[in-house]
């Protein structure tokens, strides 16, 4: 499986480690709305079909990546630095 | 006892010898790079993007020499540099002094270099490739480096020049990394 690297390409998703779902981004104030935060650390979507993950670039620029995967063709739909993921929601709020 | 004003220290290589290591294989010679001062340089929030040493810093997946410097990129804002024959030398602090608000780590003790030359062009440094990383040989043309694994061990390739690459691993590996290396060279028959 290759996963294509917003900055280096195609890279082989042995050099990765997954971590999961990417509404992990979104970590809601827990002092606001303790329910919210209990959502966030125990409930995930586990769709089978389109879903967007984080994935690490271990053995590679070490960079955080949000990768659209569909869960049962195995095909990867696209690739984007979890930076820019995190600061284009900062900004839309 | 031993008079410490004359007594004379001669640093062990990471393969563990007084002298660096050598091997040939075909066309392929591959040295132990014993002087090569290695610092980590990244950028902090507000810096601007320095040259140290008169090095244009490269973008991603790009390597650039100036002279017996030179810089690998390694990530966002976050660069590896080297320094020929400086090994013995305070590397980190002349780095610093070169990069004012950046943040500098000394890396030359972690890492162990070697250089891989061959005499045929660079049909068997593509060969070698082929068989150490699982890089496009486009992403690894002249002038580019990249951080990759190679036998689940962390590495770092560089292609300096069309006959000439570099392979950097972890200093407490260099051995397990020259067998892969030579043996890897030794099959390509």
């Amino acid at each position: 499986m290759l996963i294509p690297h917003p900055l280096l390409g195609l890279r082989d998703a042995q050099e990765f480690t997954c971590l999961g779902d990417a509404a992990l981004l979104n970590r809601p104030d827990g002092l606001a709305d303790p329910q919210a935060l209990t959502d966030y650390v125990y409930l995930r979507d586990n769709p089978a079909g389109v879903h967007r993950e984080l994935w690490f670039h271990e053995q590679g620029d070490r960079s955080w990546l949000v990768v659209t995967r569909n869960t049962l063709t195995h095909e990867i739909l696209g690739a984007e630095l979890a930076r820019d993921v995190a600061l284009r929601a900062k900004g839309a709020k | 006892m031993t008079d410490l004003n004359t007594l004379q220290l001669t640093a062990t290589t990471a393969l563990g010898g007084t002298l660096p290591q050598e091997a040939r294989h075909g066309a392929l010679r591959m040295a132990e790079n014993s002087g090569l001062a290695l610092a980590s340089l990244t950028l902090r929030r507000g810096t601007t993007q320095p040259a140290p040493f008169g090095l244009a810093l490269p973008g991603p997946g790009a390597w650039g020499q100036a002279g017996r410097h030179a810089a690998l990129w390694m990530g966002p804002e976050q660069w590896l540099i080297e320094g020929e024959g400086l090994a013995e030398t305070d590397f980190a602090t002349a780095l610093q002094g070169q990069c004012p608000g950046c943040s500098v780590t000394e890396q030359t003790d972690g890492f162990v270099a070697f250089e891989i030359t061959s005499e045929a062009g660079e049909a068997p440094i593509l060969a070698l490739l082929a068989r150490l990383v699982n890089i496009a040989p486009d992403r690894l043309r002249p002038g580019m480096g990249t951080r990759t694994g190679l036998e689940h061990m962390s590495v770092l390739v560089i292609r300096r020049a069309p006959d000439r690459l570099a392979l950097l691993g972890l200093r407490s590996a260099a051995a397990t990394l020259w067998h892969a290396l030579t043996t890897a060279a030794a099959r390509l028959g």
